[in-house]
């Protein structure tokens, strides 16, 4: 049996780490009555999620029933196996039955068609509790994360996986070096999971254990990177740079961007002119392998950028400073988050107004920008857009703000006015709100963006190798 | 094929050998380039897993295998859900080429490796490990193949060799070295190659049957490509071309070899490098080969010569 399915955790009070996390999950199956809103634990892949949530069905001895992408996700499955036993009560006499649906950023488009809408309305209908599990807060639907309550685990830091793996070795009986251990729980990222299988991919048959036994290469590319650019900014000979470019198992697009970050910051402009140049030409290679499938057009790309960047470079010999993760990547993020916006604001405008979403933004948006403009606080009401929709139409974010908050205030004054009053016209705006809220597929109440920083801030490991560079 | 006849790979051999010894074996991520044992050592390792019922427990699905997510919701769930025959205590499961497989299939194999555990390992192999998604990544030990250097090719073609009666001089085995740049199946097929012709095998045939230029010339017509004489570069290629058959495009991938390796000028070495993908992209695109060969030599001697009087000039 693997290390990492032996050892790992049967109750929440053995798990490692995330204990805000892990009170919060105690706490809501001990305050579960049916409506109680469901929890989606999400972080980095190895640091606990799926083992919490058995875990706290064996606490509270519940009966589980897993959905997780090894299964087809269509809504007549979702709905066979969760539907029917979100609803119904448990044959093997356990209190209840704990649902889980792992994975749930990863409903495949078209096999699992009307997964996560089968999903949501599992939620809605449960009298079980449920627990969604997901990497990628952003990646999941919608309108299943609005359904969440969301549950954050983070990556462990290599002090807290260390003692667990301490505690591995005395239960085999392995004697394991101090460095060794510090070693694979560094070079884990975060990962418990990996650092686990790691130990026992380099301990299994062996009775003693030393730094240099720990081969196994885990998660060990950022370190790679970082040597490259300093050898670059070394000048090191091509080819000992080729040989390292090969070694940092990336593809060159990403080795490219990593450079272009990096030599983005160097002051000499004609320096750093001459490093793009080369990095431009790079990339017309890496155009040309991925239009052609011509996979031999790579080595061009990779050695035009590490021999070009690397002759700018040592002509004026400067330190890389400070290596960071390619900043577009981040930007990508924000892009993501603006066309999501966008999206959603024409959805909203194409079904109000009968308009299709693509005439809409070829030929009206202009006249639909302007009228918005002109009356923010009437179209907010009948499109019901939130702040960040009507910024995408005014551009102006206080005023946004002020009109969403208004409209929001006014709903809560005729929620309270509405069991004596009793209009018709404002049932139907109070019924259709959460409805809308539901349906909507834009992140508005958070940012995208920032989700996507996580590989930027990756915790403790990844911020030990980005100092590396000093 | 045994684990101990692995060639160039002793750490991660040794590895594979203490999981057999000890009959417990983790999921297995093999990463590298082709040809340096990833696949050979998941097959070795099966057998001697499983002895004579290798067939029935170690199944391969490689990238001729359909990859969709379909697949691995339906064939590979299967077979890692069955039991194992001949009393072994798992299967295996070897998923070649693994970064052919979608993120999506890929995101529904992670639970089935833990689910079905017990029942079956999965060895994945993959050039490139960034292909394959963090959280498999996270379940498997990773073994990164190294390209294997001179002293394993060399060793395992003198075995191959011994075997066959062929006789090998040392520069026919460096004429290997250079050519497989690191992949041992590169080097079995030209040393299998010349022996077809004869069981004693030199530096020649090697050069002849895999039609490549020795690295020496090629390093000349660079020079003199570089010295600014084209009437020498013309003829000298012609030569290789014409006379000796060498491929335009083998020929190519050399010259860019020896302007990686020789020290000058690094921006004209860029510049150099352009010429020679730029070549190689109008070939792959079915251009006519010996005048875009002919014409790369005229634009590596006009480079030469500019920057030549740019450097002059200050």
């Amino acid at each position: 049996m693997d290390w990492a399915s032996k050892y790992r955790p049967q109750h929440l009070k053995e798990i490692v780490g995330n204990g805000p996390a892990i009170r919060r999950i105690a706490e809501w199956a001990r305050d579960w009555k049916a409506g109680t809103k469901p929890l989606l634990l999400y972080g980095k892949p190895g640091i606990g999620k799926t083992t919490a949530a058995y875990a706290l069905a064996n606490d509270m001895d519940w009966e589980v029933i897993e959905l997780n992408a090894s299964d087809q996700r269509t809504r007549a499955i979702i709905e066979r196996i969760a539907g029917t036993s979100s609803t119904t009560a448990s044959l093997t006499g356990a209190s209840r039955k704990l649902i889980i649906f792992d994975e749930a950023d990863n409903l495949h488009g078209n096999a699992d068609r009307g997964g996560a809408k089968a999903i949501v309305e599992t939620i809605k209908a449960s009298r079980q509790p449920i627990l969604l599990i997901a990497n990628e807060i952003y990646g999941m639907d919608a309108a299943l994360r609005y359904l969440c309550e969301p549950v954050q685990f983070k990556a462990l830091p290599a002090r807290s996986i260390a003692p667990h793996l301490r505690y591995i070795c005395s239960a085999e009986g392995i004697d394991c070096s101090a460095d060794a251990i510090s070693s694979v729980a560094e070079r884990a990222g975060g990962d418990m999971r990996s650092a686990v299988t790691m130990l026992n991919a380099a301990a299994e048959g062996e009775d003693h254990l030393d730094a240099e036994d720990v081969h196994t290469a885990q998660k060990d590319e950022r370190t790679t990177i970082f040597q490259l650019i300093s050898a670059i900014y070394r000048g090191e000979e091509d080819e000992a740079l080729m040989r390292r470019a090969w070694e940092v198992d990336e593809e060159p697009d990403t080795i490219g961007q990593w450079i272009e970050e990096s030599v983005g910051t160097l002051k000499d402009p004609g320096i750093r002119g001459e490093a793009f140049s080369a990095l431009a030409e790079a990339d017309r290679f890496i155009g040309r392998t991925y239009r052609r499938q011509y996979y031999t057009l790579w080595k061009y790309a990779t050695a035009l950028m590490v021999t070009g960047s690397a002759g700018a470079i040592v002509k004026k010999p400067a330190s890389p400073g400070r290596i960071m993760p390619p900043g577009r990547w981040k930007k990508m993020g924000a892009g993501r988050k603006q066309k999501l916006i966008r999206r959603s604001v024409l959805r909203k405008v194409s079904n109000a107004y009968h308009i299709p979403e693509q005439a809409l933004m070829e030929d009206f948006l202009t006249s639909v920008t302007i009228m918005v403009e002109k009356n923010p606080e009437h179209f907010a009401r009948e499109l019901g857009l939130e702040q960040e929709e009507l910024e995408f139409f005014t551009g102006d974010k206080k005023t946004a703000a002020a009109v969403v908050k208004e409209i929001a205030k006014e709903r809560k004054e005729e929620e309270k006015g509405y069991t004596k009053e009793k209009v018709k016209k404002e049932t139907r705006e109070t019924e259709k709100s959460p409805q809308q809220q539901v349906n909507d597929p834009a992140p508005v109440t958070s940012s995208p963006g920032e989700e996507r920083d996580d590989p930027v801030q990756e915790p403790d490991h990844a911020q030990k190798t980005l100092f590396d560079g000093f | 094929m045994v684990l101990d006849d692995i060639v160039g790979q002793d750490e991660i051999v040794a590895r594979l050998k203490s999981y057999v010894k000890t009959g417990n074996l983790p999921h297995l991520l093999f990463t590298g380039s082709a040809g340096i044992g990833k696949t050979t050592s998941a097959v070795a390792l099966a057998r001697e897993f499983f002895g004579d019922t290798w067939q029935v427990n170690f199944r391969e699905l490689n990238a001729s295998d359909e990859r969709g997510i379909d697949v691995v919701r339906t064939q590979i769930k299967q077979f890692a859900r069955t039991a194992p025959l001949g009393g072994a205590e798992f299967k295996i499961l070897f998923l070649d080429e693994a970064d052919a497989l979608t993120s999506d299939a890929q995101a529904a194999l992670r639970r089935t490796m833990e689910n079905y555990a017990r029942n079956c390992r999965f060895i994945l192999s993959c050039n490139y490990s960034s292909k394959i998604i963090d959280p498999i990544q996270s379940r498997c030990a990773i073994y990164r193949f190294r390209p294997l250097d001179r002293a394993a090719i060399a060793s395992e073609l003198a075995r191959i060799a011994e075997n066959e009666g062929l006789t090998i001089t040392t520069e026919a085995i460096d004429a290997i070295v250079y050519i497989s740049l690191g992949d041992m199946r590169k080097a079995i097929n030209a040393i299998q190659g010349a022996a077809i012709i004869s069981p004693a095998i030199t530096e020649e045939m090697i050069y002849e049957i895999t039609s490549t230029a020795r690295p020496e010339e090629i390093d000349e017509l660079l020079a003199t490509a570089l010295n600014g004489e084209y009437d020498g570069a013309e003829s000298m290629v012609n030569d290789l071309l014409f006379s000796r058959g060498i491929a335009p495009t083998e020929l190519i991938n050399q010259l860019y070899r020896a302007v990686i390796r020789r020290d000058f000028d690094r921006q004209l070495k860029v510049a150099i490098i352009s010429h020679i993908g730029e070549t190689d992209f109008r070939l792959s695109e079915g251009a006519a080969a010996e005048i875009q060969v002919e014409a790369l030599i005229a634009n590596i001697v006009l480079t030469a010569l500019r920057f030549r009087d740019r450097a002059g000039e200050k």
